[in-house]
């Protein structure tokens, strides 16, 4: 709500795309420029820059596009920076973080319109607009609030809530009741109970990398001979007859990708062409770009037909795959002519399946999602994942909490480790929405037998 | 006095205050030193200022009102001083801000001074009257009547009326109308609230037994005395000597004795387990438990019944013995609150370790009454229904004697603001513990009696008790509350702490930043002797402003931050109803609130940042089109 701020936000929707739009307002905008551009000079007003965007370790996040415009140039009347990165979700993330790192706030709905509106820029005719486009935003961010706070996630923060308010509670009783008959004030307690409460904050704020896996997925390739039953896979997962599926081998020529969920999670499942030494030129393409593919995938998919003899494939494939990242699914069960199993890769977990008919998949799922939670330590079944504006909020917590173990460490008056612990209450607030000191109150009448 | 005793329409006072309690005295006091013709009424002349419980006058957040009070020429500070029996000071081992004054206080010598002070101030009558109903014109009080049919007219009303309105008091299944035993309640005040549409609520407190001193085998009982060096709660710094009298001394002669000499002990005591036994068995007749009472009591002070029910692993509860007077042999029971009956208190009494020949003097009770919702009055404490009628005290729902006192006197300084057409005293949060009062009350309203505690103020650092002078001044200096040698010893004050912060900041030791190596050493032996020889409230203040810096700069940083929206004015009578887009939820609250500033509309339980933001586009959408 403070106007000295400066805000930011993504102008352009989540999600993939050409180039993606972070709009800043606000008196920090000629030095951010300046220090994300890794520059001495500020940027020259409304000329486009390209530049790599550095963050504040110096290490270069993308290459962009960088606009400032002095406040009385700018949409909001305030001074503004432009950052155009690639619509990667990913780097976008990236970028807002380190921006709220160096001091920003992610901006409230409909802020920047207001601002401008404040500032003059709008004319009175637009004001009825601009509440409009507060409101609208605004509900619209609540109910995507409201959606992340249900379930764990919100769970998970109202407990950190509840025992944070706990402790808040046990320093203020011994301020505000002296002459009470409390038990023996105790440094040591609230100091482990805040240690362990710092702990579980940073493990939520570190979740937020997972939001950018949430995002785009994580991404599992289909890798098997011709006619291993590949593509039938992908379509058994996602419930479309999506690939090709013939009895002909080498039907899928380059890859086909899909987004499946699968215990919550977002999987990219990439269908490839199938390994073989000889063919096309076509498919020899769709081989290499396999091979290409196997490097940023997260997990594999190996599919091998159980009524053929075991193939030989690629070394350099081969070495990629780990038990950690690796299921084998050994299809065509059902065929008369198929054997008891395949000697490849025998430390990597298998299913027996036939796609065909859908047999083996749900142990398929579950497999997939067993590598997921213990081969890429993605969070728990909990599933419990920050957004970054969550993550400011908690990073905020945590410094307030990290603060008042510091001054209960060094022997500081209570009131003192208080006002951090006010801090750290009200920075949560900004997840969970205003906790009022009622709340805490609440708790120490509950704690405490107060009644002189 | 004033020249004597108006009545009638033809003769209205400036100020008429109902009630003579804690808030009704400030309130008068506050009027009649602003010059306001003011007349004061009271139902029982012998009880004015009476504590109605504990003895007790002080303590976390309350004594640090207390000295706010005392900074805008109250009488609360002064009257305790020169009564008070026993001074301690509690949480001396924690920081400046949070240390409290308390003071046991001699009952009667408390009132009796109460009253001779209101006797001879200039400008205020009192009259002994029960006021039984206001008279209005229009939609503005213009007076009030009495059970004596006698009516006095008023340009503005205070009503400061306590538990008086339709008090009932409960011992176990009996029950007596009242507001306090042995006294009356006000009936027909109710009924005229209701017409003028003030809403009424019930809410409920109790006070615990008294018994006879010479009944308590004290042998084995643990003694609690008072601090050796007294912290008073008057600035005796600022004012002048000549203050100090006492009812011995008729009209303005010195007190005779110092404050805070020859006091007296308490004595701490714990229930047993036979209590427990007494109290369990006996819980179905208790007045709370068996459904007779429906008002909400407090959570902080809850009956002993309430603390074994809630706290079942405590099988002891600690209880404080405190004596009323130094001419009386009546003692207070501290921690002993209870709506039980008579028998059962009584053996319950006598299973406590040194009362177990005990002689009860006055049984505990609970009481029941009538309070006006807070949320239904401005920020200057007048009726947002009635014009020219204010409220304070526990007819807003709070709980305490500091509490009442400083509504009182907020109220007392805006009925004569109001018909001077002077601007509202109203303090921000962060200038207070008075102003986060009155801004929880009229913003939050209360569910239970309101009590002040230290944590409820955001900026409770810059609240140390000794700067009560120093942050208050600019905000009344103008209002003619403080005699102008008063005045003047305070400005020189706050010149002295603001040069001295100014020249340690700046001034080097071999290098070092005197201001730093105080910072390190936290000891005021590292003074310049100069400041060493200064008095000790301007040294105290200087050393916790330069050693607490950090600290006390990051509070002034929060409230900047927050300022620009409480300057934000709200105009009165602003259509929230008809501000598109704001939801209808909000719309509701922010319509039956009305608050005057968009900070006490962002305060507004439910209100959300979105909301502010409409807001704000509309008010500038406003201002625009004027």
């Amino acid at each position: 709500m403070s106007e000295p701020d400066t805000i930011v936000a993504l102008s352009t929707p989540v999600g993939e795309s050409a180039v993606a739009l972070i709009r800043l307002s606000g008196p920090g905008c000629v030095d951010l420029g300046r220090l994300t551009t890794g520059r001495t000079a500020a940027l020259r007003p409304r000329f486009a820059h390209y530049a790599s965007y550095l963050d504040t370790d110096g290490e270069a996040l993308d290459d962009c596009i960088f606009t400032y415009f002095p406040a009385e140039k700018s949409y909001t009347g305030d001074a503004m920076l432009e950052i155009a990165p690639h619509g990667n979700p990913l780097i976008v993330q990236k970028i807002l973080e380190d921006l709220l790192s160096r001091g920003c706030r992610t901006a409230e709905p409909g802020e920047f319109t207001r601002t401008a509106f404040l500032n003059g820029k709008l004319d009175l005719s637009q004001a009825e607009a601009v509440a409009d486009l507060i409101h609208a935003r605004s509900a619209r961010g609540l109910e995507v609030a409201r959606r992340q706070l249900h379930g764990s996630v919100g769970r998970k923060i109202s407990s950190l809530t509840e025992r944070l308010l706990s402790i808040q509670a046990r320093l203020e009783a011994y301020i505000d009741f002296p002459e009470e008959d409390l038990p023996a004030e105790d440094e040591e307690g609230p100091a482990a109970d805040l240690l362990a409460l710092s702990g579980e904050v940073r493990e939520l704020i570190e979740t937020r990398r997972y939001s950018a896996l949430l995002h785009e997925g994580v991404r599992a390739l289909i890798v098997g001979m011709p006619n291993a039953g590949k593509s039938s896979l992908i379509n058994a997962l996602t419930g479309m007859d999506r690939s090709i599926v013939s009895a002909q081998p080498g039907t899928t020529r380059d890859y086909v990708s899909d987004r499946v969920e699968i215990g919550g999670w977002c999987l990219e499942i990439l269908d490839t062409a199938g390994l073989r030494d000889r063919g096309d030129a076509i498919e020899q393409m769709g081989m290499a770009r396999t091979l290409e593919l196997a490097d940023s995938a997260d997990l594999f998919l190996l599919v091998l037909d159980l009524a053929v003899p075991s193939p030989t494939l690629p070394a350099d494939l081969l070495g990629q795959m780990r038990p950690n990242n690796t299921l084998v699914l050994e299809n065509k069960m059902d065929l008369p002519e198929a054997s008891s199993g395949s000697p490849i890769l025998p430390e990597c977990s298998r299913v027996q399946t036939c796609l065909l008919d859908g047999r083996g998949l749900a142990e398929v799922r579950a497999g997939i999602l067993s590598l997921m939670e213990s081969g890429l330590s993605l969070p728990g079944k909990d599933g419990i994942v920050v957004n970054a504006r969550h993550a400011d909020a908690l990073s905020q917590v945590l410094r307030a909490l990290e603060t008042a173990r510091g001054l209960l460490k060094e022997a500081e008056f209570a009131e003192l480790v208080a006002t951090e612990l006010r801090e750290a209450v009200h920075a949560l607030g900004a997840v969970v929405g205003k906790i009022d000191n009622e709340r805490m109150l609440d708790s120490l009448f509950q704690q405490f037998c107060i009644g002189k | 006095m004033s020249g004597g005793l108006r009545y009638g329409p033809n003769c209205p006072y400036d100020v008429i205050v109902c009630g003579a309690g804690h808030a009704g005295c400030e309130a008068a006091l506050a009027a009649a030193r602003m010059g306001a013709d003011t007349l004061m009424l009271t139902g029982n002349l012998d009880t004015i200022a009476q504590m109605s419980c504990n003895p007790a006058i002080g303590g976390q957040a309350k004594g640090h009102m207390v000295r706010e009070i005392d900074a805008m020429g109250g009488e609360m500070a002064m009257n305790t001083d020169t009564t008070a029996i026993q001074f301690r000071l509690l949480n001396a081992s924690k920081g400046p801000a949070v240390q409290a004054p308390r003071a046991q206080c001699d009952k009667k010598a408390y009132q009796f001074r109460m009253k001779h002070v209101v006797e001879l101030q200039r400008h205020l009558d009192l009259f002994q009257a029960m006021v039984t109903g206001l008279i209005f014109k229009g939609d503005r009080v213009v007076g009030v009547r009495t059970s004596l049919d006698v009516d006095f007219y008023a340009n503005s009303v205070v009503v400061t009326t306590g538990t008086f309105l339709r008090g009932l008091m409960h011992v176990g299944q009996n029950k007596n109308e009242g507001g306090r035993m042995g006294d009356f309640t006000a009936k027909g005040l109710s009924g005229s609230f209701l017409e003028a549409g003030i809403e009424l609520e019930r809410l409920k407190t109790g006070t615990p037994a008294r018994i006879l001193g010479s009944s308590i085998d004290f042998t084995h009982l643990e003694e609690q005395k008072g601090d050796e060096s007294p912290t008073l709660f008057a600035f005796h710094d600022t004012r002048d000597p000549e203050d100090l009298f006492h009812v011995e001394h008729p009209g303005q002669e010195k007190l005779g004795w110092a404050p805070g000499t020859e006091q007296v002990s308490c004595f701490l005591t714990y229930t047993g387990a036979a209590t427990e036994v007494v109290v369990r068995e006996n819980l179905h007749r208790s007045a709370m438990y068996s459904g007779e009472i429906e008002g909400t009591g407090p959570r902080y002070c809850p009956s002993i019944e309430d603390k074994y029910v809630r706290f079942k692993d405590k099988n002891r509860h600690m209880l404080f013995l405190e004596p009323e007077g130094r001419n009386t042999n009546e003692w207070y029971i501290n921690g002993l609150s209870t709506s039980l009956p008579f028998d059962v208190q009584l053996a319950m009494l006598q299973s406590v370790d040194g009362l177990e020949q005990v002689h009860m003097l006055r049984p505990a009770y609970a009481v029941e009454y009538d309070f006006a919702p807070p949320t239904q009055l401005q920020p200057s404490l007048e009726s947002k229904k009635v014009e020219n009628l204010f409220f304070a005290g526990q007819i807003n729902g709070t709980s305490g004697y500091e509490e009442a006192a400083g509504q009182g006197l907020v109220a007392g300084v805006n009925a004569v603001q109001k018909l001077r057409g002077g601007s509202p005293l109203v303090f921000e949060r962060h200038e207070s513990y008075i102003g986060v009062l009155i801004d929880d009350l009229v913003t939050k309203g209360t569910e239970e009696p309101y009590r002040m505690f230290s944590s409820r103020a955001e900026h409770r650092l810059l609240f140390n008790h000794a700067s009560a002078e120093l942050r208050i001044y600019d905000k009344i200096k103008d209002l003619g509350l403080l005699p102008e040698a008063r005045a003047l010893r305070i400005e020189g004050k706050i010149r002295e702490v603001h040069g001295w912060v100014e020249k340690l900041e700046n001034t080097r030791i071999g290098g070092r930043l005197l201001a730093d190596i105080l910072r390190h050493t936290r000891s005021q032996a590292d003074f310049p002797e100069a400041l060493q020889a200064m008095p000790s409230p301007v040294r105290e203040e200087v050393f916790y402003r330069v050693v607490y810096r950090g600290y006390l700069e990051r509070e002034a940083k929060q409230i900047e931050k927050l300022r620009h929206i409480d300057r934000i004015r709200i105009p009165e009578g602003f259509n929230f109803r008809g501000v598109a887009g704001l939801r209808n939820e909000s719309a509701e609250k922010l319509a039956t609130i009305a608050p005057t500033t968009l900070g006490q509309a962002s305060r507004i339980s439910g209100v959300n940042p979105a909301d502010i933001s409409i807001l704000m586009v509309y008010l500038e959408a406003l201002r625009r089109e004027k």
